[in-house]
């Protein structure tokens, strides 16, 4: 018995909102990578600012950390969210076209609200929680549409079982929702006013910012996109995901454990002692959860690793599977009270955000993009799977300068603010460490260079399969010979 | 709760129609209400972010009213040549 | 009848509750024991809400990003008490809202940065930081001198403050924009404005009125030397 005779005819999706997250995606991701460049520039020539207050180093670093994560992170799972749940489903978007035309528009104005709200100089003081009351609310309420849409989706599925990626996708939604509302409770100054004051103050804001910053990063940065994974990798590899069980153990375990590890980030502060401990024993714990999302993600390519060989777009997924791992084992080693006293407040804390973002968020997006762009636009292949290959490389090359730069630079700062020298005086002043990280950050600024730039030829790879006439419905030039009869371009595409 | 036979959106006969114009309203009214709301904001605006937030989100509403009242327009009328088109095959 | 996970995937409104469940229980246990044990902040003397001019500098230093290099929490470890001063107490931010204790040092810490640079020393480092601190990364910030400082609604601000529970009086609110004119002024009396706010520095003065960089210096200047050390026992800053 078929799908269809069992389920009924295959739905008409919603396909157009996909797409335009899609091209998002792609325009906030070079710009996120652009003005990353950008400020790691002027942390090597600081006269690059000119002195202008838009374009300092303390106004763009936010626009570069929103666009990274909100920008490209959230426009990609906007797009693979909507995407995977109607596939899974056998189900049309809930709530209409309007309304899905309305998450499009309404977070994409959020978000150059936002930017042009730090430039302007207005930022609620807060990491990855800058947007003014005003903009958050605008937030809440394109999110509280969002998981109507979602959810919606979900109960009229005609597949009776909810497939793996949507807990990921729904645990997101639902605790960064969670985090939001509570983090950013403020009081503004008057209606009429950006300018506003957090609820809590002091200790309770410390811990409640950090609960929220490092979920920001294990739900939107990990959680949602190991929903990504689950649908992707499988879909790209042509196999099914290596063990259901393990999907259960790790999704209730991660999703319990990561919330408890806020803490690392406050070790040695005057938050109190007991805290510390908590955040830093689940912070260790939470290394299982993670390796197991590593693992069934990598054991799903059992049988067909050769594939790696000539799907580059997975090469990209799979290598994305990697970072993650060691990202996720790197975060709990630097969980450690004893070492972080040495890591916290240098460049190696930033090292470990940006192999899991460089290596891990971007790297599975850009695998799902490869995948999704042919699809989406009914096109028979990507452009140039060479061009795949090049960008592979460059980008790769890039993170591994950007991490072991910072990694040097990092654990110098560490070691150099501790020394003490034979007299028992500290050894250096704090400006010594500034100048001695100097070559390295150029070595970052180089990294950073070669991912901008391998991202610049996927969008050019991108556009190509859109417009090209080589790769439309088809387009074969050349008949295939030795084949049965009846197959056709599109079917050999793999469509 | 699984509908299989039920509204999983699968058809875009007449239960699609209704919850897409359904979904046209309410979505383009409350967005109407955003930008009367982004008016009053910068009605009284204390400082330049807030003037700011507020046209644009006038602005936006504008757009994005604009944008499905026009996509209303495009699928009656595209509804109306296919019925008539049907009636000069008959 | 034994449990089974497949339940949980064929219902989305089970799975709903469950996640929220899940959770919801390391925020809840780590957040509100902070709000209810009340040695969390210590019980130690001097700390005060900011003065008005403080309080406008502060905003400043918040909305160009200067936790993003500057952390202001000495952390309790030895190489930072001798290069900074005694490590950060929960006191001492407990008027912060948001706290700005920071995570990244791209410059020193600045928690009893208070009192260790004069004003001027302060004026022209922010103008041209590179022309005293040659290597350093700061960017010029002299756009802070050209700027009057608007502090229309100060005695908002506070009043905000006093509803989340920093503790202005209705004289301080009444009295803000009078205490920040004061305070911006060296010329002018400071015994009520000390009365209300110990240890206010006032601004340096001149003719451009007040200027956000006045604010901020001001800001600057009291960072750290609410509390005098000295007169303070173990007993009192333990959590």
């Amino acid at each position: 018995m078929t799908d269809a005779a069992v389920l009924g005819p295959m739905p008409v999706y919603n396909e157009a909102i996909v797409r335009k997250f899609t091209i998002a995606t792609m325009f906030w991701g070079v710009l996120a990578f652009l003005v990353g460049c950008t400020i790691a520039a002027e942390l090597c020539w600081p006269g690059l600012s000119f002195g202008v207050s838009f374009l300092n180093f303390g106004r763009l670093r936010p626009v570069h950390t929103s666009a990274a994560i909100f920008a490209f992170g959230g426009n990609a799972l906007f797009a693979t969210s909507l995407y995977v749940v109607q596939r899974t489903c056998r189900a049309r978007l809930w709530g209409g076209e309007a309304l899905a035309e309305f998450l499009f528009w309404g977070y994409n104005f959020f978000i150059v609200q936002a930017a042009l709200s730090y430039v302007m100089g207005y930022s609620r003081g807060q990491e990855y929680s800058e947007p003014t009351w005003h903009l958050t609310l605008f937030l809440v309420i394109v999110w509280v549409c969002y998981a109507a849409v979602f959810i919606g989706t979900l109960a009229r599925r005609a597949e009776p079982h909810i497939y793996v990626a949507n807990w990921f996708y729904l645990a997101f939604i639902l605790t960064v929702a969670i985090l939001v509302l509570v983090n950013n409770a403020a009081l503004p100054v008057s209606m009429y006013s950006s300018r506003e004051y957090v609820a809590y103050g002091g200790v309770q804001n410390a811990l409640i910012q950090w609960w929220y910053g490092h979920n920001a990063v294990g739900f939107f940065l990990t959680a949602a996109f190991l929903g990504m994974m689950y649908y992707f990798i499988p879909k790209q590899a042509n196999r099914p995901i290596y063990s259901y069980r393990l999907s259960i153990v790790h999704f209730w375990s991660l999703i319990f454990m990561y919330i408890w590890a806020g803490p690392h980030h406050l070790h040695y502060t005057s938050l109190p002692d007991w805290t510390q401990t908590l955040g830093m024993a689940f912070s260790i714990m939470l290394w299982m959860p993670s390796w197991g999302g590593m693992i069934n993600g990598l054991m799903t390519l059992s049988g067909a690793w050769d594939k790696l060989r000539s799907d580059p777009a997975l090469r990209f997924s799979v290598t994305a599977v990697g970072f993650y791992g060691m990202s996720t084992f790197e975060g709990p080693v630097m969980s450690i009270r004893d070492v972080n006293a040495l890591a916290h407040y240098t460049d190696w804390v930033i090292g470990h955000v940006h192999s899991g973002a460089l290596g891990w968020v971007a790297f599975i997006t850009f695998g799902a993009m490869y995948y999704l762009v042919p699809v989406l636009w009914h096109r028979t292949k990507l452009y140039s799977v060479k061009l795949v290959a090049w960008h592979y490389w460059i980008a790769t090359l890039g993170i591994v300068f950007y991490m072991t730069s910072m990694w040097v630079a990092g654990i110098m700062q560490g070691l150099m603010w501790r020394a003490y020298d034979q007299f028992g005086f500290l050894q250096y002043s704090f400006v010594d460490s500034v100048a001695a990280v100097h070559p390295y950050y150029i070595i970052r600024l180089l990294g950073g260079l070669m991912f901008l730039a391998g991202a610049l030829i996927m969008v050019f790879n991108l556009i190509m399969t859109v417009k090209s006439p080589s790769t439309a419905p088809g387009a074969l030039a050349v008949p295939p010979r030795n084949l049965p009869s009846g197959l056709t371009g599109a079917v050999l595409a793999g469509e | 709760m699984v509908r299989p036979q039920a509204d999983s959106g699968r058809y875009m006969g007449e239960q699609g129609k209704s919850m897409e114009e359904t979904s046209e309203f309410l979505t383009g009214g409350f967005v109407a209400v955003l930008g009367l709301i982004g008016l009053l904001l910068a009605s009284g605006a204390l400082d330049d972010e807030m003037y700011l937030f507020g046209f644009s989100l006038a602005g936006f509403a504008l757009a994005f009213n604009a944008m499905l009242i026009r996509r209303h327009h495009n699928r009656v009328d595209a509804a109306r040549a296919l019925a008539k088109a049907a009636v000069r095959h008959d | 009848m034994k449990f089974r996970h497949d339940w949980i995937e064929k219902n989305a409104f089970l799975m709903l509750i469950l996640v929220v469940v899940t959770i919801s229980i390391g925020g809840v246990v780590e957040a509100v024991p902070l709000f209810t044990i009340e040695t969390t902040v210590e019980h130690v003397k001097g700390v005060r809400p900011y003065s008005p001019l403080e309080l406008a500098g502060r905003g400043i230093y918040v909305r160009e990003g200067c936790y993003l290099c500057h952390s202001q929490q000495i952390r309790a470890l030895k190489d930072e008490v001798e290069r900074y001063g005694h490590y950060s107490l929960a006191a001492e931010s407990m008027y912060d809202h948001p706290f700005q204790w920071g995570s990244k040092r791209i410059g020193p810490d600045l928690a009893r940065v208070g009192g260790k640079y004069s004003n001027d020393w302060h004026y022209a480092h922010l103008s041209n930081p590179q022309a005293l601190v040659p290597e350093s990364l700061m960017p010029r910030y002299a756009f802070l001198a050209q700027n009057e400082l608007d502090y229309g609604i100060i005695d908002r601000h506070l009043r905000t403050n006093a509803i989340l529970g920093v503790p202005y009086t209705a004289e301080d609110i009444a009295q803000a924009k009078a205490d920040l004119e004061t305070q911006a002024n060296p010329e002018a009396d400071q015994t009520a404005l000390l009365a209300r706010y110990p240890k206010a520095v006032p601004a340096s003065g001149g003719p451009r009125g007040v200027t956000e960089m006045d604010a901020l210096v001001a800001y600057l200047q009291v960072l750290g030397t609410m509390v005098n050390f000295a007169d303070t026992t173990t007993e009192q800053m333990k959590q």
